[in-house]
């Protein structure tokens, strides 16, 4: 693949297509795989950059080392930007991915064009929530936590359905195709960085800083907290657009790809 | 993406892993993403080099021109092969990727270690099936209707007719958004396919592969593919047989763990 060398680590990256670059980030369990049902339509009109972020396939990691960290992977993305040295560019981030594309655009906004955010993961602070619970972790923390303990002993596939029915609700992990589900397999050491990734909440004033023209899209059938995290930011960041996605849920670009491309399209256009 | 000129044109392929070479062909209305789901365990044992044909995504084709044909991508494969420059390689093909890499391993033995043909498309001829009639393939005159359809713009149609006429009626609709927007980015390689000129498999053709060589196939796979598989594996000298159970045609996407384990075992073997 292609790689950049970013603080001592090669991190690897798919190209497609001509034009405005459009860097994506990826989620939990995912890697530059991740955007492959966009990959078409997007690359119409930019050149798509998917990256790999550190210990996610292609490296067949062991969940051995400390560097799987949340401000490492923002300190990668911004390293990886500024090697790319395109100019400001436009940023998409799913998932957990939304969360470090969030905290690339409050650091360095000079990086930046445009931001996409789709679902983007983390917790909020009593700022932004005042029922948030405080310094004790989140349910899904604790979930985590154990989709972790299960993969360090060997339970790839209790780790998985753990984690993955966290997040699409109870069933859906044995209802997912065999292929997405090994994609999926081929990152699950990367739950054992994640358990101590140390993610900070978001809070309102750090919400209210985000200069960069940012788009929130959504699934509209989508489980858990992420739906109420992206409508308390979206109402903070100032002129933020949003949209949400009908009969879609978390992975609302693998579900509708084309609707998510053209509101992607339409929006880095303008 | 990384890509190596051949014969003309940029070929575009995914390079991931480290150990013996593998080179992936993908088959009809698919590019280099139909392996996604085997990567992974592919690359802990060697390197995947997964190239997408002339005129597949990432290209952006128009149907026009008479540069899609199975010769075309035969002399492709060969030459990338080539300029790939690393000795001899594992070829493995999928459906009319099987069919390239059958002739490719006819041609140029020399430029193969090994051979894994996935169900590989086309037709017998009459030393291997008495009941050969001479002339186009009875898919041929389904391909130019879909490939009419698509020239006239109607995209959805034309792999909507195709699909339907391969699968049954109402397969196109019932296909998971995702696998569907990878073929919709192919779709304009239906016109090519309407002219891709292949000839039957003859005896003589099976006799002649020398390499060591596996055919793999679906268990549950309808239609001529089966028949094909049995009766080119049977005249092929040195070759090796291993149907999946409940599989159909995409079966390393149906069945990852198990395909790569049959695989990578047979790559193996000293």
């Amino acid at each position: 693949m292609q790689t950049l060398s970013v603080s001592g680590y090669d991190m690897a990256y798919l190209e497609i297509g001509q034009g405005r670059p459009l860097v994506c980030v990826h989620g939990t369990l995912g890697d530059f795989r991740t955007w492959s049902a966009v990959l078409g339509p997007l690359s119409k009109s930019h050149r798509v950059i998917s990256v790999s972020l550190r210990r996610f396939f292609p490296e067949h990691w062991d969940g051995v080392g400390d560097d799987y960290l949340m401000v490492q992977h923002i300190s990668d993305m911004i390293g990886f930007l500024e090697k790319l040295g395109d100019g400001p560019i436009d940023l998409m981030g799913h998932s957990r991915g939304g969360h470090i594309a969030f905290r690339v655009a409050q650091l360095r906004p000079d990086l930046l064009r445009r931001l996409v955010l789709a679902e983007p993961g983390g917790e909020l602070d009593a700022t932004l929530d005042p029922a948030a619970s405080g310094p004790a972790p989140s349910e899904r923390a604790a979930r985590i936590s154990a989709s972790a303990e299960m993969a360090k002993a060997g339970d790839i596939e209790g780790a998985l359905k753990l984690f993955f029915d966290t997040i699409d609700g109870e069933g859906a992990w044995g209802r997912l195709p065999a292929a997405p589900k090994q994609q999926l397999r081929d990152n699950v050491f990367t739950l054992i960085g994640q358990a101590g990734e140390n993610r900070k909440p978001f809070s309102k004033a750090e919400a209210q800083s985000i200069e960069t023209p940012t788009l929130f899209i959504g699934g509209a059938d989508t489980k858990g907290s992420l739906p109420a995290v992206l409508r308390a930011l979206s109402a903070e960041v100032p002129g933020a657009k949003t949209a949400i996605m009908p009969g879609c849920r978390h992975w609302m670009f693998e579900q509708a790809p084309l609707e998510f491309s053209a509101i992607v399209t339409a929006f880095l256009r303008n | 993406m990384q890509t190596l000129p051949v014969n003309g044109a940029d070929m575009a392929y995914l390079d991931v892993g480290r150990g013996p070479p593998l080179v992936c062909v993908h088959g009809s209305l698919c590019d280099f993403r139909i392996w996604h789901g085997v990567l992974g365990p592919l690359s802990n044992e060697h390197r995947v080099i997964a190239p997408s044909l002339r005129h597949f995504f990432p290209a952006q084709w128009d149907g026009q021109g008479d540069t899609y044909s199975i010769a075309q991508h035969v002399s492709d494969v060969i030459g990338f092969i080539g300029k790939l420059n690393i000795g001899p390689v594992d070829l493995m093909g999928h459906s009319r990727g099987g069919h390239v890499a059958f002739r490719v391993a006819q041609r140029r033995p020399d430029l193969l270690r090994r051979l894994v043909l996935a169900e590989p498309g086309g037709e017998l001829d009459a030393t291997l099936d008495p009941d050969f009639v001479p002339g186009p393939s009875p898919l041929a005159a389904r391909i130019a209707t879909a490939a009419g359809k698509i020239t006239a713009g109607d995209v959805e149609g034309g792999l909507a007719f195709f699909i339907d006429a391969i699968e049954g009626p109402g397969a196109w609709a019932r296909l998971p958004a995702a696998p569907a927007q990878a073929l919709r980015d192919n779709a304009f390689t239906l016109i090519g396919q309407a002219r891709d000129n292949r000839p039957p498999f003859s005896k003589a053709d099976a006799e002649a592969i020398a390499m060591p060589t596996l055919f793999i196939g679906g268990a549950r796979t309808r239609g001529t593919l089966p028949h094909v598989l049995r009766t080119l594996a049977a005249h092929v000298p040195n070759s090796k047989t291993a149907m999946i159970p409940n599989t159909t045609h995409p079966m390393f996407e149906q069945a990852p763990q198990k395909f790569c384990e049959i695989v990578l075992e047979f790559l193996g073997t000293p």
